[in-house]
């Protein structure tokens, strides 16, 4: 298969912005979860949350669900939000938009892994940025959840050519990324960007969707991609990646983002790796609860 | 990539979780047991802390998690108290076949990575060692499991696995490599036929292909004179050994494994078990599924100073 030239790319990833799909209420509601904890405007958040019936449903649903353990249901959206958390509700409502904006047929890596992936990362982002006094853990949270947003974008506008890429990386058991740049000739990070910037996502989340892989590239004087890019790898050899195992040795402490990234948190030369590497073991099974209480009441 | 042995069971469904595991007081157990030992227990294995725990207690009489914490960490009884929590933590832990992920990667990316840089400098040879051996099925496992690979990855290389172990009467037992069904609970079938043969009972005993390719013998790892004769290894096996020594000799055992170790070579532990303060030579490296540390060429050691 030949590459495919990256105008065209473009064009193709372009035109996924007219999709009927895009999440409409993404911005404002991220705008207001973005306020600090204490701040954000719950009754706002309910009447964004309202103005999508199928996520004020979910939302129902999911506080409803045994995870929860609440005595007594929850019959309003407000309920729902309390139990759920502010936290909660953004996973739900992104995991959500990006679900409806691709459909069945179009995934290419499958649903529940991606979010098992996205989530453990942004779950990872922010743990590791408060071990080591990043300043906005919950930034990196968001960098997380979105910094593989290309690949849905690779899924919808080159299902075909992706569903190859993805079969030749299982089976050699290579980065994804690797295998992307082989087959199509630029990765999800080039593609996803594109979209990260039509939808006016914040610049930091843009240049950690476009440099995680490549982060000695990277524009200097934004540790989140460097961050976001160690997070990735983390879950990536610890049962939160693409579904398969890379088949590589994986030495952070000598990956350029590990050193870039200490330079703005000097506290990561005192991480503890192997503790924080097992308690990954426990996101896991967190992760795959939540991601599977989403979509088993989709 | 099927290695022919079943997954290893996976403990305990979260659901069965026992609760009593909720309580607080196990963090504060957990970090103590962390601190002094270096195992782990991340939120999702603390049941089995609690576990443990619950054991001793029964046998010292109490029933409060609280005053078991006071006697781990009262300094008459911590000494004699960590240790026999360490033997209830790990208790069970030895079988063949016992970490999957680890010999997955073996077989897909370290074996492979040792064959490419030995291989050029004409020696085909690989050694072994597996430090603190107890009763045998670590160094059987990897036995069986290069036997495998000669025909395969392996193919016109030979290998020597030297075990050793402080206790004679393990080294014994792990000679004589007979082995119970608790202890075969992970084992194949078709690695049942293909390396072992009768033994009293239901027993089986390893076959003499398998237990030609081990030297048995015992070692002290804190007697630094013999230490020092252990050379050229490519791999080091130091399972829930080093959890029962004290920081220092933790520390001198380790310089030794570190330079017994050809670089690039790979030093692996429990699954539970970090150096973290131990060492700055070795680095902990991740693999699916699993860690391991890696003494790095020379000029790559321990970790970069950001």
């Amino acid at each position: 298969m030949t590459a495919i030239p990256l105008r065209e790319m473009q064009k193709k990833v372009e035109a996924l912005r007219s999709l009927p799909s895009s999440p409409a209420v993404l911005k404002p509601l991220l705008d207001v979860l973005h306020e600090p904890p204490d701040k954000v405007p719950i009754d706002k958040v309910v009447k964004l949350v309202s103005y999508e019936k199928t996520i004020a449903a979910q939302l129902l649903r999911i506080a409803n669900s045994p995870l929860y353990g609440r005595t007594k249901p929850a019959e309003s959206i407000q309920a729902a939000i309390f139990t759920l958390g502010i936290q909660r509700i953004e996973d739900i409502l992104l995991s959500n938009c990006f679900s409806k904006m691709v459909p069945s047929d179009k995934w290419v890596v499958d649903p529940g892994v991606f979010w098992r992936h996205s989530f453990g990362c942004a779950l990872v982002c922010r743990e590791f940025a408060e071990r080591i006094g990043y300043s906005d853990p919950d930034k990196a949270y968001l960098a997380g959840l979105l910094h593989d947003l290309g690949i849905i974008v690779n899924s919808l506008a080159f299902t075909e050519q992706y569903r190859e890429v993805l079969a030749k990386a299982v089976e050699a058991g290579r980065p994804l990324d690797e295998q992307e740049e082989e087959t199509l000739g630029f990765t999800h990070c080039q593609s996803g960007v594109i979209l990260a910037k039509a939808w006016a996502l914040p610049q930091a989340i843009r240049d950690v969707i476009e440099w995680h892989h490549t982060t000695t590239l990277a524009p200097a004087g934004n540790p989140l991609i460097a961050l976001t890019h160690l997070a990735d790898l983390l879950c990536r050899v610890r049962n939160l990646g693409y579904g398969y195992e890379e088949w590589r040795v994986v030495d952070l402490a000598t990956d350029p983002g590990w050193i870039d990234l200490g330079e703005h948190c000097p506290k990561l030369a005192t991480i503890d790796l192997a503790r924080f590497t097992m308690d990954l073991d426990a996101y896991v099974v967190r992760i795959t609860k939540l991601v599977d209480t989403i979509f088993s009441v989709n | 990539m099927p290695l022919d042995t079943q997954t290893p069971s996976k403990p305990a469904v979260v659901s069965s979780r026992d609760d009593d595991a909720r309580d607080p007081v196990y963090l504060k157990i957990r970090d103590l047991v962390y601190q002094a030992c270096g195992i782990y227990h991340s939120e999702e294995k603390l049941y089995l802390l609690a576990g443990a725990c619950k054991r001793r207690m029964a046998n010292t009489k109490g029933t409060d998690p609280r005053q078991y914490l006071d006697l781990l960490s009262g300094a008459s009884t911590r000494v004699v108290e960590l240790r026999e929590l360490l033997n209830e933590i790990t208790i069970g832990e030895t079988c063949l076949f016992r970490s999957q992920p680890q010999l997955t990667a073996l077989q897909n990316v370290i074996l492979p990575e040792l064959i490419a840089t030995r291989g050029k400098i004409g020696l085909k040879k690989l050694k072994i060692w597996s430090a603190g051996c107890s009763t045998g099925e670590e160094p059987y496992t990897l036995a069986m499991f290069l036997i495998e690979q000669s025909e395969k990855l392996l193919k016109g290389w030979t290998f020597e696995i030297q075990a050793t172990d402080l206790n004679d009467r393990s080294v014994e037992t792990a000679k004589a490599g007979i082995y119970g069904g608790y202890a075969l609970r992970n084992t194949s079938d078709l690695y049942k036929r293909k390396y072992f043969g009768p033994a009293e009972g239901e027993k089986l005993r390893v076959n003499d292909e398998v237990r030609s390719r081990i030297t048995f013998s015992r070692l002290n790892l804190n007697d630094d004179s013999k230490m020092l004769f252990m050379k050229g290894m490519d791999l080091i096996f130091c399972c829930n050994v080093l959890i029962y020594f004290d920081i220092a000799s933790k520390r001198r055992v380790v310089q030794h494994f570190f330079s017994s170790l050809q670089a690039p070579g790979y030093f692996f532990l429990g699954h539970a078990e970090s150096l973290y303060q131990v060492t700055d030579q070795f680095r902990l490296v991740h693999l699916p599924g699993t860690t391991t540390y890696l003494k790095g060429l020379p000029g790559s050691e321990g970790n970069p100073k950001p």
